[in-house]
């Protein structure tokens, strides 16, 4: 780009060809993509497609942010243009929606012109995960034994906790990996950590076998698409919280389904 | 119960909830510089419900002032380390899940629906007890970590700047 057209670009008073609105539409869907894959709330989307097609000199941005869809409309003088992008969930990644938002940021100050925005967002979509997977099993498999200890487990239902949730989540990562159906993985997910878990009720083995049970499908808990609901509820974003709530119940389901084909396979009613 | 056995018992309630907000922080994959932040989040807003429960208030407006300062911790955290709040404030959230009111909830659904038993009452009433506890809790996250939000930013995003 020379220097003149860059000029041009980021010049609010000149109006931006169509062509370049239609860069600038294509820029702050990638951005809004990867914000509502990676699990943050309507608002969040809404604010940095703003700030990214306001920074690149359009005059003003118009977005509807549904559950798995974003539109927006972009306007630059007399021109206007307005594409659909649909939005399939994945899992939740925030150091991507982080990295969005920081770029968002430098955008609006007018320090990014498209070619570098664009190489930008292509570099974060290729992020790969901060965590050897390995590390996550245990890790997750920890938070899930700490959950026991704040419920009041004894030691044995923190080991069997520990060791179930990270079975949990090895089998969950080999289920994501084969890209089943998110709600079957979560089902067959809870059912593992369920048969797991249910060795806390061998006789002499835990007094507290029932917050083993509990505890280790913690893991699966929706907190993120349940808090988002709550969240984008109260500021006014109906339909995205009232989709993301469900999704959180739909999940809880699984999760309790999963638990109760355990229970039932173990002979563990507790 | 003495000085020090309290000091000890929110000690190790900030302790265990610093280590579950720390698992659910690398399973959201935040930034690693990150990670002191949520699990600093997490041991402080459940230590803070701990602490008022044992000083008498019910378990929803607790986890609502917990979770509302999760969410003002997690505001300045952000601002330190430029990361959205949300990675901070969900993270932090985490420990307060009511997941056991929640198990109990289902299981006592299923075990109401098991037909071969007579329909036991008392159950029927412990099941809505823990619904209701569970939703409210869910609230009082959601609600207290917004808060910062709702109190400062009232800004509307349509309409012009």
């Amino acid at each position: 780009m020379t220097d003149a057209a860059r000029r041009a670009d980021q010049n609010a008073n000149a109006p931006l060809t169509r062509e370049a609105l239609a860069d600038v539409i294509d820029l702050a869907l990638w951005a809004g993509q990867l914000l509502l894959q990676h699990g943050a709330e309507a608002e969040r989307v809404e604010e940095t497609l703003h700030y990214m097609a306001t920074g690149l000199g359009c005059e003003w941005i118009d977005v509807l942010v549904s559950p798995n869809v974003i539109l927006v409309t972009t306007s630059s003088g007399v021109e206007f243009r307005t594409k659909v992008r649909r939005v399939p969930t994945l899992g939740v990644d925030m150091t991507r929606v982080s990295a969005v938002n920081r770029l968002s940021r430098r955008v609006v100050a007018g320090e990014l012109d498209r070619a570098t925005v664009r190489a930008e967002l292509e570099r974060i979509s290729n992020l790969k995960p901060h965590y050897n997977r390995w590390l996550v099993v245990l890790v997750v498999g920890m938070a899930c034994a700490a959950f026991s200890r704040l419920f009041g487990a004894d030691w044995p239902a923190f080991a069997v906790t520990w060791l179930a949730a990270s079975a949990a989540m090895f089998v969950r990562q080999e289920l994501a990996r084969r890209e089943f159906n998110p709600l079957l993985v979560i089902l067959a997910t809870a059912f593992v950590a369920g048969v797991f878990a249910s060795t806390a009720g061998l006789p002499g083995l835990s007094a507290t076998p029932r917050l083993a049970l509990a505890a280790s499908v913690l893991l699966l808990v929706p907190g993120v698409p349940l808090i988002n609901a709550a969240e984008d509820l109260i500021k006014g974003y109906l339909v995205i919280g009232i989709v993301r709530g469900m999704v959180g119940i739909l999940i809880s389901l699984c999760i309790a389904l999963g638990l109760l084909l355990a229970m039932r396979l173990t002979g563990a009613w507790l | 119960m003495s000085g020090l056995g309290f000091l000890w018992l929110i000690l190790t309630d900030a302790l265990w909830s610093a280590m579950a907000a720390l698992g659910f922080a690398v399973l959201f994959n935040v930034p690693v510089r990150t990670l002191w932040g949520c699990a600093m989040c997490g041991a402080t807003g459940h230590a803070v419900r701990t602490l008022l429960m044992e000083a008498g208030l019910g378990i929803e407006l607790a986890t609502l002032a917990g979770a509302t300062v999760v969410g003002f911790l997690g505001g300045v955290f952000a601002r330190q380390w430029r990361t959205p709040t949300t990675t901070f404030t969900v993270s932090g959230a985490i420990p307060m899940v009511p997941g056991v009111f929640a198990y109990e909830t289902m299981i006592g659904l299923l075990t109401i629906a098991d037909t071969s038993q007579p329909v036991n009452y008392d159950l029927v009433a412990e099941v809505i007890v823990s619904a209701v506890k569970t939703a409210l809790i869910l609230g009082a996250i959601a609600f207290g970590i917004a808060a910062p939000g709702l109190l400062f930013r009232r800004r509307r995003a349509e309409g012009g700047e």
